[in-house]
């Protein structure tokens, strides 16, 4: 607390980027699968991926999914559920789909970009990309 | 920073995101605690044997505290909202304070919750009756019967009974008002029958739950009166005055219609300028009703919730 520094403007940081970025992972979630899932499963899957310290919070994909789903990118369901209220399933639309295949070629034009030019590993040393 | 207001139940943690969100929109607050819910619910059922309390303090990196998802949302709304909706007309509220203040009194027909306000107004009466009648049965028979060994089970099943009308009529309020109250009833103390009783007898909820349903008699009284009278006097004076324009501009849509006050015929032209004053004057009042219906609506549920749910 005495330094509130560099965490806080790391943290800040990863929220900014998050704003479009949960969005492009949650469709990409959920257009791996022939399932509808629900939140808690979603965020579940995500923290599977990545161990240890999440991305985002899990907490904050809902409103995310609730955005997504009043554009129509998603299609959404309520089912009742036996250990508590019931739970909000999600389903990509063929609207999503087009969309998520959009924003996967803008996220990597921006990846690659932003790469040049910050990128602390050149892409011969990538560590988080092994395939040549 | 957070060390000392981590949410000790789900409960704890909804209440400190209902703070976190204050001013937010309605209906975006009602998401967030329902999302909330449901994650937490999950989350809880997913580690049985652990309690609310050390779930909650496990996920506390993981899932965020309730000023982040409190964020999250605000920011969703503002940003994310914006960004991939622009058409959608989300941003009322800034579009309304630049409205003259005649629109702004008019375009109350367009809200869905007043009608639905109304709705409650009207059907207040009934529920107020069955209330009343269930309360006050309950009450004497259980007097009566308490000197029988009946008697004690019977009241228990009866405060049992007002604790499921408590709840439809939450789901009715916040159906019909917006009001967010509880989805399902508050789980019963565990213990023996004896400690059971005993909590059920020291809630003040259970009390204030009882109070309640004794006072929708009068107050769905009130309402449906008001309701009612309004709605009649104000759509009597539309109709007449459609029928009195019509018949002045000369169509005989009533054979022997004579616009009169007081049993004195008007002319034409007077006749047309009383059509025309009641035309007003039952719009302005439909109006009113519905501003009204929309005031008792709120106020009625701050009612409900002070007396009908648990702190």
């Amino acid at each position: 607390m005495d330094d509130p520094g560099t965490d806080d403007i790391a943290r800040k940081f990863q929220r900014d980027l998050n704003a479009g970025l949960v969005a492009l992972v949650l469709l990409g979630v959920l257009a791996e699968t022939d399932e509808d899932l629900y939140g808690y499963d979603i965020a579940k899957r995500l923290q599977r991926v990545r161990d240890g310290e999440a991305l985002f919070k899990e907490g904050t994909i809902y409103p995310v999914l609730r955005s997504l789903a009043a554009s129509g990118w998603l299609s959404s369901r309520i089912v009742p559920s036996y250990s508590g209220p019931p739970r909000r399933y999600y389903r990509i639309t063929d609207e999503g789909r087009a969309v998520l295949a959009r924003w996967r070629s803008v996220w990597r034009d921006t990846r690659d970009f932003v790469d040049q030019f910050t990128g602390p590993a050149s892409p011969q040393t990538s560590a988080t990309d092994p395939t040549p | 920073m957070t060390a000392d207001t981590t949410p000790r139940s789900i409960d704890d943690y909804l209440a400190q995101l209902r703070r976190a969100l204050e001013g937010a929109d309605r209906a975006m607050i009602q998401d967030a605690l329902s999302d909330v819910e449901e994650h937490l619910r999950a989350e809880c059922a997913a580690r049985p044997g652990e309690s609310e309390e050390a779930v909650l303090r496990a996920i506390a990196g993981s899932y965020g505290s309730p000023e982040d998802v409190a964020a999250a949302y605000r920011e969703t709304e503002r940003t994310v909202q914006a960004a991939f909706a622009p058409t959608r007309p989300t941003a009322t509220t800034a579009v309304a304070v630049e409205q003259s203040a005649l629109r702004r009194f008019f375009s109350i027909w367009g809200d869905a919750r007043s009608w639905t306000s109304l709705v409650f107004m009207l059907l207040s009466l009934v529920t107020g009756i069955f209330y009343f009648t269930v309360v006050v049965t309950g009450v004497s028979l259980s007097l009566g019967l308490a000197i029988l060994i009946i008697g004690v089970p019977f009241f228990v099943a009866f405060i049992g009974f007002t604790r499921v009308l408590a709840l439809v009529e939450g789901r009715l309020i916040e159906g019909l008002t917006g009001e967010r109250m509880p989805r399902r009833a508050t789980p019963v103390a565990p213990g023996g029958w004896l400690a059971r009783i005993g909590a059920m007898l020291r809630a003040p909820r259970t009390w204030t739950t009882l109070v309640y349903q004794l006072l929708m008699l009068p107050l769905g009284t009130v309402y449906f009166t008001v309701a009612i009278t309004l709605a009649a006097l104000g759509l009597g004076l539309l109709g007449g005055s459609v029928v009195g324009l019509l018949q002045g501009l000369g169509f005989e849509v009533v054979d022997g219609w004579q616009t009169s006050v007081d049993g004195t015929p008007l002319s034409g032209l007077e006749a047309l300028g009383v059509a025309l004053a009641s035309l007003v004057i039952g719009a302005l009042l439909l109006t009113a009703m519905l501003h009204l219906a929309r005031l008792v609506g709120r106020i009625h549920a701050r009612i409900a919730k002070q007396l009908l749910v648990a702190d």
